[in-house]
């Protein structure tokens, strides 16, 4: 290559150029310095690159399980619909949010997204404990209210969530001690593929189901009851766990594809600056050839 | 109507777990192998006492754990 063959003697020419005039060197970067920066970038958009795509095939599967669950979860709130189900309005009971978000970053806003969200709620609701799924919303979660924090999981988004998770969560938390009227599930709602909503989902507390209106419309047992409630903890919680994976998926899918492009932009800066730079190099060489060899001359 | 398996202590979400993990191990090799994936669970988590994190713990071992506590608190 050209810039291999012309290194030596380039080198050797800025050295010499930049010693004497340091001022010079400041506001003008020296070639080697453009080249290191130029392939920076581009091993930095390889990397965007390869994570857009493995974001992509994620993203599919994550899609498939979200529009699973989502039927699944409704489904499960459709007795709630049906009996009318109202959250209870006991001030002396806490409130619980469970904020579902992950333990992988570099997927633009969705994590401060959520955790604006609860932190919105919490200014509502001050004496709410919180229950925190992922690393992500945890560290900023803890740094604001780490008061209200009861229980912290992680390992959530490594993989699309499995029914398995979220069953073991709703048991962490139905086995909490505090009772609480009622469970809000923060999670972040998949609209299309750009935007994301933080959306509470409603998590009945036992006293709530037993006090529906409509609730003497279904045979349910005083005992059976508690299932219910558990069951139901847990449908909601997979619904929010798989809905908020695809739009981490999805988001991250966006951010490396805007990375990607920021970085193309930036080579071909760099690349026009890098030539720029060389000519004017190759030029100031020619020219200092030029004098010495007619100053010698005479 | 009194269930066997409220009395152990198991949650209605943890009796769910393990008659979906019977159904699971009682497959065909083949399709087994993928759906058993879906029953796998690798969480830890953590409880928080006054802004402080606790220890990291794996979930499954402590609800087992918790849940066997509850169990003997059942029958006494």
């Amino acid at each position: 290559m050209l810039t291999r063959a012309v290194r030596p003697a380039l080198n050797a020419g800025v050295a010499a150029s930049v010693r004497p005039v340091t001022a010079h060197a400041a506001n003008y970067a020296t070639l080697r310095e453009i080249e290191q920066r130029l392939k920076s970038i581009k091993n930095i958009e390889k990397i965007t690159k390869t994570m857009k795509i493995v974001a992509s095939t994620k993203l599919t599967r994550a899609q498939k399980a979200m529009t699973e669950s989502r039927t699944y979860g409704q489904t499960s709130n459709t007795v709630f619909e049906k009996a009318e189900t109202k959250p209870l309005e006991d001030e002396n009971k806490k409130t619980l949010i469970v904020v579902a978000s992950s333990d992988k970053g570099l997927c633009g806003g969705i994590h401060s997204g959520l955790t604006r969200a609860t932190r919105r709620m919490l200014e509502e609701k001050p004496n709410s404990d919180i229950v925190v799924l992922g690393e992500k919303s945890k560290a900023q979660l803890s740094r604001s209210n780490s008061k209200n924090i009861v229980l912290s999981f992680a390992g959530v988004g490594k993989d699309v969530p499995t029914f398995a998770d979220a069953q073991a969560i709703a048991d962490q938390i139905s086995l909490l001690p505090t009772d609480y009227g009622d469970i809000q599930i923060m999670y972040n709602r998949f609209v299309n593929q750009t935007s994301y909503v933080p959306t509470p989902l409603e998590a009945f507390s036992e006293e709530a189901i037993a006090n529906s209106p409509q609730f003497a419309q279904f045979e349910i047992d005083d005992e059976v009851l508690s299932n219910l409630r558990e069951y139901a903890l847990a449908n909601s919680l997979y619904w929010a766990l798989a809905e908020g994976h695809a739009c981490e998926q999805s988001a991250r899918r966006n951010a490396m594809d805007n990375a990607s492009k920021n970085a193309g932009d930036m080579i071909n800066k760099f690349q026009i600056l890098y030539n720029r730079t060389r000519q004017a190099v190759i030029t100031g060489e020619l020219v200092e050839i030029i004098t010495g060899a007619s100053a010698s001359e005479e | 109507m009194a269930f066997a398996w409220r009395a152990s202590g198991l949650t209605y979400n943890r009796y769910l777990a393990v008659a979906a993990r019977v159904v699971r191990r009682s497959l065909k090799e083949g399709p087994r192998l993928q759906a058993e994936r879906r029953g796998e669970m690798e969480l830890r988590f953590a409880k928080w006492e006054n802004g402080k994190q606790g220890e990291n713990k794996s979930l499954a071992q402590e609800n087992a754990s918790s849940m066997a506590e509850h169990a003997s608190e059942g029958q006494k």
